[in-house]
């Protein structure tokens, strides 16, 4: 499997992540430690917790991450829950809301991982 | 170079040396964030890296000087970005280092740049070409402010440095008539001589505790400072009622600081003047400070109104000097000598003196020009006059009486160092085909102080040459025995402030038998000046004091009067 095979498969955006990386070799890199990186993990800890400033917090680094990997949609939507408990915004979600966003992003992350996986394994 | 419109085209001296290497610092905690910024960024800079803040803060401190720009994400663990904004921002050493942000939210841009930050990069970090561009423009930004901030200021005493200085004097005036601004100007006297005798670093620390008391000063009240050059502090301050209190202050400080250096301060003060522009006020302020330099008594000197005409009146005599002598104003008048140890006392020579008869101004006494023309180095001029004038005037008597009356005229320490002086004096003495030793050349004792060992060099040599050398005021300045010894002359002229009381002061008299006595020991004749009454003339003749000078036989007198003198003798 080829990166821009990758891409297609976990529907990222190819051409975003090599104007930022410029070369194939650091998005090979880079987009192998998104599993390692933390931070599903610490959004999915906050959704359970219902912490609004960790919420943020983890939100806001996903958001940071995806983005510059080219994953936009991921980025997209962490976007939407960084600024649904950006201290000083009101609130514009239920918790029930709140959480199904963040099922959603945690399904289409462990999509994300899958194909990484399947990239790694050729 | 081109002339370009009779301009000349500077070129600059551009070198790659001169750049110093820009170490960029990146604070993220997403690994992914730094290594693209890391890839942006090598090729240009050096890059640093930080996970959160507090270790940005730790690398910070470990390289305050070094740091070109830190690019700061703003949401982080552990200290986030705007902590470490407000800890740069109230710290006097780091907060001059650039900071962009790193962001994708509007509202974070605001706040950071309200917070002291130079610019931002949002995220992701797409355009690449955009985020070297804008870290460039900030470090030029930077580099350019941290270079006009040290042209600014004075390192040592954190004053502004002159040119700056003058350009916010200039803006007050103009922009801010209502503010009545003095000029002050504040010296250290004989600063070299502290610093000889101290060290460099101790003159170093007297004026830097001098900068800090008066940027206390302008702290208390409005105005602006610099440090000159060297010792040389100017103050532009909203008038002050009292600045003998101003000079106390400054001068307590530095007696805090040292006692046993003795640093004395002067300082001149031009008071506001409606209209008159800062340079011109600080230029009074300066001639009044220069006034009481070597004042043991004064140290403060206000500008006034006399102190302005004298100045305007010294510029028109600079001004008048070629036209007088062109136009032949400078008359040379004559003092006679008189033998006294023969009887009657007989005339022997003759001092020419200079006096101008200005067509506008009058009769200017020698004491109001020479001293200014002596400080201008414009004296040889006036002094070649009155050489030349001299030297026509001998031979036109000789000719007239058939005696050579020897005239003696002053040489100025001008004169002295000039390479063609003997050359000069040779030329009027073969023009006017006269024996060397009819004219006598005057050299005041204060000329051994500046350079002693070349003024007996050039002595020497004149005297091998033949000319005949008289030492003038001797006694009236810092004479001493050894220059006496040393200095190979053929007169001795006694200062008229010894002459002046020995009819009423026995330590007087006492003084000039013993002047007469070395001079006696030394074989060398003298010549008594100032005398002025019959008893004056009679204990210096008992005393054996050769020669006399001084209104009791006649004041300095135009030629034409000079000539009874000359018709007397000769009829004895």
């Amino acid at each position: 499997m080829t990166l821009q095979e990758l891409y297609t498969l976990i529907g990222g955006n190819y051409a975003h992540a090599q104007q930022i990386m410029r070369m194939d070799k650091m998005i090979d890199k880079y987009i192998r430690k998104l599993k390692n990186s933390g931070v599903e993990i610490q959004l999915a800890e906050a959704g359970e917790a219902m912490d609004a400033q960790k919420l943020f917090e983890s939100a806001h680094a996903m958001k940071g991450v995806c983005a510059n990997l080219g994953l936009d949609d991921l980025a997209d939507r962490a976007e939407t829950i960084t600024e649904e408990f950006r201290p000083g915004n009101s609130r514009k979600l239920s918790d029930e809301e709140v959480k199904e966003k963040l099922a959603e992003i945690s399904s289409m992350f462990q999509k994300t991982l899958a194909g990484i996986e399947q990239y790694e394994n050729g | 170079m081109i002339p370009t419109d009779g301009v000349e085209e500077v070129t600059m001296i551009r070198s790659k040396q001169i750049k110093k290497p820009q170490n960029v610092l990146v604070v993220d905690d997403q690994e992914l964030n730094r290594y693209i910024l890391g890839m942006i960024l090598e090729d240009d800079y050096e890059v640093l890296y930080a996970e959160n803040g507090e270790e940005a803060l730790k690398i910070i401190r470990q390289n305050p000087d070094s740091l070109s720009v830190i690019l700061l994400d703003l949401m982080m663990p552990v200290m986030d970005g705007f902590t470490v904004l407000d800890i740069l921002r109230n710290d006097e050493q780091l907060k001059s280092i650039p900071v962009i942000v790193l962001t994708a939210e509007k509202s974070a841009e605001l706040k950071a740049l309200q917070m002291g930050a130079a610019d931002f990069i949002t995220k992701p970090f797409d355009m690449h070409e955009v985020i070297l561009a804008r870290v460039s423009r900030i470090i030029e930004l930077s580099e350019g402010r941290q270079l006009i901030s040290a042209a600014e200021h004075d390192r040592l005493t954190m004053l502004y440095s002159r040119n700056f200085f003058f350009e916010y004097a200039n803006r007050i005036h103009q922009y801010h008539p209502e503010l009545h601004m003095d000029a002050i100007v504040m010296n250290i006297e004989q600063f070299h001589s502290i610093n000889a005798l101290n060290g460099r670093e101790f003159g170093d620390n007297v004026l830097r505790i001098l900068g800090n008391e008066i940027r206390a000063f302008l702290a208390e009240t409005d105005g602006i400072a610099s440090r000159i050059e060297a010792d040389r502090f100017d103050i532009f301050c909203i008038h002050q009622d009292d600045y003998q209190e101003l000079l106390d202050r400054f001068q307590n400080k530095v007696n805090e600081f040292s006692r046993k250096a003795n640093i004395r301060l002067r300082m001149g003060v031009k008071p506001w003047r409606e209209g008159v522009e800062p340079i011109l006020l600080f230029d009074q302020a300066r001639a009044a400070c220069s006034l009481v330099r070597g004042n043991y008594l004064t140290h403060l000197m206000i500008y006034d109104e006399d102190m302005q005409m004298r100045e305007i009146l010294n510029q028109r005599l600079l001004n008048d000097l070629g036209r007088a002598i062109e136009e032949r104003q400078f008359k040379v008048f004559y003092q006679p000598k008189y033998n006294i140890q023969c009887d009657p006392p007989k005339l022997s020579s003759a001092e020419a003196l200079i006096r101008w008869r200005h067509p506008e101004l009058g009769m200017i006494s020698p004491g109001d020009f020479i001293p200014l023309f002596e400080s201008n180095g414009q004296i040889s001029v006036v002094d070649n006059y009155v050489w030349e004038e001299a030297a026509r005037q001998i031979a036109e008597w000789r000719e007239k009486y058939g005696v050579t009356i020897p005239v003696s005229v002053n040489l100025s320490r001008v004169d002295m160092f000039d390479p063609d002086l003997e050359d000069r004096i040779n030329a009027l003495v073969e023009k006017n085909k006269l024996d060397r030793k009819s004219l006598k050349l005057e050299v005041t004792e204060s000329a051994y102080t500046d350079n002693g060992e070349k003024l007996i060099e050039v002595i020497d040599h004149l005297r091998k040459a033949g000319f005949e050398i008289e030492m003038d005021d001797f006694g009236s300045g810092y004479s001493s025995l050894n220059m006496l010894s040393a200095m190979p002359i053929d007169v001795l002229k006694m200062d008229m402030k010894f002459v002046r009381n020995i009819e009423h002061n026995e330590k007087d008299f006492r003084l000039v038998k013993l002047i007469l006595d070395i001079a006696r020991y030394l074989k060398v004749p003298v010549v008594a000046e100032g005398v002025e009454t019959e008893t004056q003339m009679e204990l210096l003749q008992n005393a054996g004091c050769d020669l006399v000078q001084g209104y009791y036989f006649s004041r300095p007198v135009p030629p034409e009067d000079f000539e009874k003198f000359i018709d007397v003798r000769n009829k004895k």
